[in-house]
């Protein structure tokens, strides 16, 4: 191998080079900018740590942080359990017009989250939208999709509805991986369907599964265009921390505070990282026990 | 439907395999439909919404047709609006995305295939470095690298979207799992024994063992491509170079935002245009079924 | 893998040598020596292309007057988004160094936090100060700095009144309000007889609204007291006594404070679920094109007053300015682009017109083809003549802060949510001070309270 180990950088080099140019330099250059201080009067002043100190001490940061980790708890399960029967339901060869719930499902991946979050605004209004109108008919109170208390939930939905047809493919994609001689050996054994996705299917499915878990974890904490696209339908719920990525965009784009707003971001980044490596971490050690 | 499930409601409890899963197809089948109906039920509305005029779409049931129809008259009022400025949009994000698709489904492959199957230094650093960046908040990225393009003159050109697509750090974990089941070694030393040199192996070898993650991965981008808003909100300021999505927040924002000459009508076109926008990739979806599809299940059979 | 090291370090600097350019700036305050009319005469038959930011649709038409005047000038058009978004780039494309326009439609409130970027070319040196006729004198008090710079002509602008449902007022017996007290009697008084019916809305997440309010009701929030210093008072008599009436009124439930220019909104106003609406003078046409559904029932009226029989006062929301934007390599042709476009007769009619945007000068005012207009949507009343008498009405001191986008951003989630909760505004509008001082002083401003 060692004599071809030169070629093996020639094939990496093109992705590592567009991989510098468009990821790594641009960080280097927002951690390097997290070290100022601009002010609209004075000017930039090198700051130090300052940022940082500021940020870890900035409770609307904390709040955003913590509202996303509730997300995570409340949507990712929601998700990925849908998305895991889905795929489970789709590969077992008990569903009719298989191909059609497989391509029903996966749609809304195809819908950008600009139009997805402008439907499910439409459908969520509280006057004249579909579901008050139903609740109207029916002498109920328009529900309050919009509302302070409603809000993350609806939230989740649109990103349930956005998403539960990727991780199905994914999933559907690893289950079509599984060698087809383990679920006969498990049939002719006497194994129902429930049986064989049980004790032969979840388990193989443990990789992507972990997969999409970590992807969860990603897209929970940078949520941005769902509150940012809502923000306009209810103000008042979804303030500009509501969540930290938009919390670093409003400081970025609203109040011009480009530094403090490239060490939130590096902050984000590090709790990223760390619910990352916790989800790992847990997963990993329940897999072994 | 219900004559299938009367059927099964009233069949006396039968004990044998076969007809317990014939009756569970059954459950199972009306539990998915539901789900789909909920995933349905939105795009249901978004056809409805755009066969109606913006008069209707504010004073009729959100769920069902107006009275008249005006589908036509708004998709000819779409394509005219702003000197035609939507077709436009719609090929600017075919362009975009079809060619940062492209070349990050290559360079994903390409390097997949490089970190999977030679043992350099720094093999696994690097491939790890890469993997982390995949937690970068995309926010974090976007000033800064706007600032870059700046300096370069690249900003507002249709390289500033194409350039930052081009890296897919899922693409090239992807590619490298799975060029490492789908390229036998014995593959590559048989290429070797031959005396071909690593690149005419890759090409000529390889990669047709690696076309059915190649078009897995090129789908993937393909659409994050196409729903990108960020970025080409930040990096252009031509209303000609705007990809679709941009071009109709800033047609949403005209018609939201009060003030002096905005209008509440482009709110219809809006609504069309939304469902104009999405026809092409669910399309492509569709077309590309058999061909996306076997390539998920050719990895399957392979892993 | 040297190759890449190498690369990224080249980057690296590159990113160094970036930051340390942008804080170069050029000089804004001082008045430079005015044009000579030689060199605006070359400059206007020099080819030269100039590029201009607009939402407003279809300006190309008063553009191309220009251009026929002066063929060797080509205007290109660029609509960047409406409001905050073509801001934002702006910004961006300003300390980026390169992508900026010449020529700008910036807004009134906006004037100031640009010009404290330095982001606006004084217009002195290019005849401008001429021109303080031609235009309403408020408008004209909006684009003029502290030291006398004029940073912009105006362009168009949104003097308040109330549009009223002629019909729900009539079905109930509503005469229409003259004082803010009449007012609140009215809304009590249409909220019971009909519970799906407000008398206003007074959106929780429009400040633009708020902030007009505030004007006609002679509230002095920011003042300006030089570059580095702003005065901020939020919080005063004046603004707690606009609070909490409005405040009172929502927490009542006799007024809604739902987001503006929602689906949801259109709809209401559609279905008649609010009986006035408190706008500018913009809004008679959008309404027209946004509730078709209502047409002939709706009728214009200037907004009630603080005082019964005193001279009656306005406030504004909206309406924006053309301004010169620093960096332009040919600031005689933008200036003199940006002042055509404004003050030429014909232009600034069409843009009446034919764009309908509300008139800034005091010709187009005068007009009888504009003032003229019946449109049946209001049942043939001459709405813009009502506007247009209005405007004189507009209260010219009011000043805005040089960090707009902060100051509306915090009154969005202090002010505004606590219409939205139906909490207490008073202690809302002391967080809002609050926050708005704080801010300030964190951007090293001098702050007086």
């Amino acid at each position: 191998m060692n004599t071809h180990a030169k070629s093996g950088y020639l094939f990496v080099a093109p992705f590592l080079l567009v991989f510098a140019a468009m990821l790594v330099a641009p960080l280097a250059y927002a951690a390097y900018l997290s070290l100022f201080r601009e002010q609209l009067i004075g000017g930039t002043v090198f700051a130090g740590f300052e940022n940082y100190t500021r940020a870890l001490q900035d409770d609307r940061l904390m709040d955003g942080v913590l509202r996303v980790a509730r997300f995570f708890v409340i949507q990712v399960p929601l998700m990925l359990a849908l998305s895991l029967a889905s795929a489970l339901a789709i590969d077992s060869g008990l569903l009719r017009f298989a191909k059609v719930f497989r391509l029903g499902i996966f749609i809304p991946y195809a819908v950008p989250a600009v139009v997805a979050t402008l439907m499910w605004g439409y459908l969520y209004g509280p006057d004249f939208g579909p579901f008050a109108q139903l609740a109207g008919k029916l002498g109920l109170p328009a529900p309050p999709f919009l509302s302070d208390d409603w809000m993350l939930g609806s939230m989740a939905n649109i990103v349930t509805w956005e998403f539960v047809g990727y991780n199905m493919i994914i999933l559907y994609a690893a289950l079509r991986a599984v060698p087809h001689d383990l679920y006969e050996a498990a049939a002719v054994d006497g194994a129902g369907a429930w049986r064989i996705a049980w004790s032969i299917k979840i388990p193989a499915l443990r990789p992507a599964l972990l997969l999409c878990l970590i992807f969860s974890v990603i897209g929970s904490f940078q949520l941005f265009a769902e509150p940012q696209l809502l923000q306009r339908l209810a103000p008042s719920v979804i303030d500009s921390g509501y969540t930290p990525n938009l919390y670093a965009y409003t400081l970025a784009f609203t109040g011009q505070e480009v530094n403090y707003a490239a060490a939130v971001s590096f902050l984000l980044g590090a709790v990223i990282v760390v619910a990352s490596y916790t989800v790992l971490f847990v997963s990993g050690r329940r897999s072994r026990s | 439907m219900t004559g299938t499930l009367e059927r099964t409601g009233t069949a006396a409890p039968a004990r044998h395999r076969k007809s317990l899963a014939s009756r569970r197809s059954n459950v199972l089948t009306l539990g998915m439909l539901a789900l789909l109906v909920y995933f349905l039920l939105p795009l249901f509305w978004l056809g409805v919404a755009s066969t109606k005029s913006t008069e209707d779409l504010f004073s009729t049931f959100g769920l069902w047709f107006a009275g008249d129809l005006n589908l036509f008259t708004n998709i000819k009022e779409t394509f005219t609006y702003g000197d035609g400025v939507y077709l436009r949009w719609m090929l600017n994000t075919l362009f975009y995305s079809l060619v940062s698709a492209g070349g990050a489904a290559f360079l994903a492959a390409l390097g997949g295939y490089g970190f999977a199957k030679y043992r350099f230094r720094g093999n696994n650093a690097l491939f790890g470095l890469v993997l982390g960046s995949i937690m970068v908040p995309t926010t974090a990225l976007a000033i800064p690298t706007y600032l870059l393009f700046s300096k370069v003159g690249m900003v507002n050109t249709p390289l500033a979207i194409i350039l930052p697509s081009l890296v897919s750090p899922f693409g090239l974990y992807l590619m490298r799992i799975y060029a490492q089941d789908a390229v036998p070694d014995s593959l590559i030393e048989a290429g070797r024994i031959d005396g071909a040199g690593e690149m005419s192996i890759f090409f000529r070898l390889a990669l047709r063992s690696l076309a059915p993650g190649i078009i897995t991965v090129l789908l993937f981008t393909l659409v994050a491509t196409w729903n990108n808003y960020f970025l080409p909100l930040i990096m252009l300021n031509d209303p000609d170079l705007y990809p679709i999505t941009v071009g109709l927040a800033a047609w949403s924002s005209q018609s939201a935002g009060g003030g002096s000459g905005s209008t509440g009508e482009l709110l219809a076109l809006v609504v069309t245009g939304s469902m104009l926008s999405i026809i092409p990739l669910i399309a492509a979806f569709l077309l590309l079924q058999r061909y996306w599809q076997s390539g998920l299940s050719a990895g399957g059979v392979k892993g | 893998m040297k190759a890449v090291k190498r690369f990224s370090a080249a980057l690296l600097v590159l990113c160094l040598a970036a930051c340390t350019g942008d804080s170069a700036g050029d000089d804004g305050g001082s008045a430079a020596p005015p044009a000579a009319q030689a060199d605006i005469d070359k400059a206007l038959q020099t080819p030269t292309k100039l590029v201009f930011w607009t939402w407003v649709p279809d300006i190309q038409k008063e553009v191309t007057l220009f251009e026929q005047k002066y063929p060797a000038i080509d205007v290109e058009v660029v609509n960047a988004g409406q409001g905050e978004p073509q801001y934002t780039k702006l910004r961006t494309a300003l300390k980026a160094g390169s992508g900026a326009p010449d020529v700008a439609q910036i807004e009134f409130q906006y004037i100031p936090t640009f010009s404290l970027t330095k982001s606006l070319v004084d217009l002195r040196p290019y005849g401008a100060e001429a021109l303080k006729d031609t235009f309403v004198d408020w408008t004209w008090n909006q684009v003029t700095g502290a030291n006398g710079e004029i940073w912009g002509y105006p362009q168009d602008t949104g003097p308040m009144g109330m549009l009223y449902r002629k019909d729900i007022f009539d079905k109930h017996g509503i005469a229409v309000p003259k004082t803010w007290d009449e007012f609140a009697a009215a809304a009590r008084k249409l909220h019971a007889a009909d519970p799906n019916v407000y008398l206003t809305n007074l959106a929780s997440n429009q400040n633009g609204a708020w902030m007009g309010l505030l004007w006609q009701a002679g509230a002095k929030p920011f003042t300006n007291t030089g570059p580095e210093s702003v005065t901020v008072s939020l919080n005063d008599d004046v603004s707690k006594k606009v609070g909490s009436y409005w405040g009172g009124l929502i927490a009542e439930g006799v007024v809604s404070a739902d987001a503006d220019f929602t689906d949801a909104w259109y709809q209401a106003l559609n279905r008649g679920k609010y009986a006035t609406w408190l706008t500018a003078a913009w809004g008679p046409v959008f309404l027209t094109g946004s509730a078709k559904s209502t047409t002939g029932k709706w009728r214009a009226a200037p907004l009630p007053q603080w005082q019964s029989g005193g001279q009656e006062v306005s406030g504004n929301w909206g309406g924006s300015t053309s301004a010169v934007i620093t960096g332009t390599k040919n600031p005689i042709a933008a200036a003199k682009f940006a002042e055509f476009l404004n003050t030429d007769p014909e232009s600034t009619k069409k843009l009446a017109l034919e764009q309908f945007l509300f008139p800034a000068t005091k010709a187009v005012l005068a007009d009888p083809a504009f003032t003229g207009q019946k449109p049946e949507f209001y049942g043939g009343q001459a709405v813009n003549q009502e506007f247009a008498r209005i405007s004189d009405t507009v209260d010219k001191q009011f000043q805005w802060p040089p960090f707009l986008d902060q100051a509306v951003n915090d009154w969005d989630e202090t002010v505004g949510k606590s219409f939205a909760d139906k909490s207490d505004t008073s202690a809302a509008l002391d967080e809002w001070q609050k926050r708005v001082t704080d801010y300030a002083k964190n951007q090293g401003f001098k702050v007086n309270e």
